[in-house]
């Protein structure tokens, strides 16, 4: 019966259907319908109408951690850096100084022994998430469950500069010559 | 790095996915638990699991157990779906022997703990 039962799994369905058909009593959860049935789907089928339009009340934030699929070690023992990405050091742009990223704790990294390549264990360090401001990366950390802190901005001092200013006969500018 | 979090700050309304309050949503998961139960022992004697039906129903419990933190209407209901999804595929046997056994993790190493076994395994 096993093997017959690994060999055609077509068959076997239709040969489960035909003995649950005679042994209804019998087996009744193995019946689809008692199956869909037990968490009421059918009954919202049928008040589809009714809840139309209804709203219910919720907490403004909820964790979904629970329901996201992420495995509980990756929700309980992570922290996320909220941060501001440094500017390109080499460029005079502020491009990348327009957004807010977030990105987990650094996990162990090795050099793979065949190519050298770097691997890493860890599925959340390549995640990059860009937000417009701190607040919606803040909501999001809670909303997952994780842990975060907030690195703030730093933004750079304007200096003044003139040319006119070389020539200045009170202001500290070019102070060697004189 | 303790960082406060955020206060509560009320609640809004929003459309359910399947129950309209705490009670609808409770039945839901009690239906669902009993559909499982009652599910067990086929699932046992199908899949051919090296398992007794008692191991079968306490890890049933277990998973349940493990989201009874969870109030929210929505995702209690989302859960249910989820549950429902599952059970459904093992009752027609979608699933494979050992995306049921999966369940048991009997196959994942502990992580380690304590600092040599951590050192023995080469983490950190």
């Amino acid at each position: 019966m096993a093997a017959f039962r690994r060999a055609t799994p077509q068959l076997l369905v239709t040969a489960r259907k035909i003995i649950e058909q005679t042994n209804r009593s019998s087996s009744c959860a193995r019946w689809m319908s008692s199956i869909t049935a037990a968490t009421g789907s059918t009954d919202i089928d049928k008040k589809e109408g009714e809840h139309k339009g209804i709203t219910i009340s919720v907490p403004e934030k909820v964790d979904i951690s629970c329901i996201t699929g992420v495995p509980e070690e990756h929700v309980k023992t992570r922290t996320v850096r909220i941060f501001v990405p440094a500017v390109n050091s080499m460029q005079s742009g502020t491009f990348n100084a327009r957004r807010w990223r977030m990105e987990f704790d650094e996990r162990e990294r090795w050099e793979n022994p065949l190519m050298g390549w770097c691997s890493s264990g860890d599925p959340l360090s390549n995640l990059e998430v860009n937000f417009t401001c701190k607040e919606d990366a803040i909501a999001f950390c809670e909303k997952n469950g994780w842990d975060w802190f907030v690195e703030e901005q730093k933004k750079p001092k304007k200096m003044k500069k003139s040319y006119g200013a070389n020539f200045s006969w009170d202001g500290r500018t070019r102070v060697s010559t004189k | 790095m303790a960082t406060p979090r955020i206060v509560q700050q009320g609640v809004k309304q929003v459309k359910p996915l399947m129950s309209v309050d705490r009670t609808e949503a409770r039945r839901r998961v009690l239906n669902l638990y009993k559909a499982w139960y009652r599910q067990i022992p086929y699932v046992v004697k199908d899949f051919y699991l090296p398992i007794t039906v008692k191991m079968g129903r306490d890890k049933v419990r277990e998973l349940f157990l493990k989201n009874k933190h969870v109030t929210d209407i929505r995702n209690i209901d989302m859960l249910v779906i989820k549950g429902q999804m599952d059970l459904v595929e093992t009752a027609n046997i979608w699933k494979q022997r050992n995306h049921v056994m999966m369940f048991f993790k009997d196959t994942v190493n502990p992580k380690p703990t304590d600092f040599l076994s951590k050192f023995y395994e080469g983490q950190e």
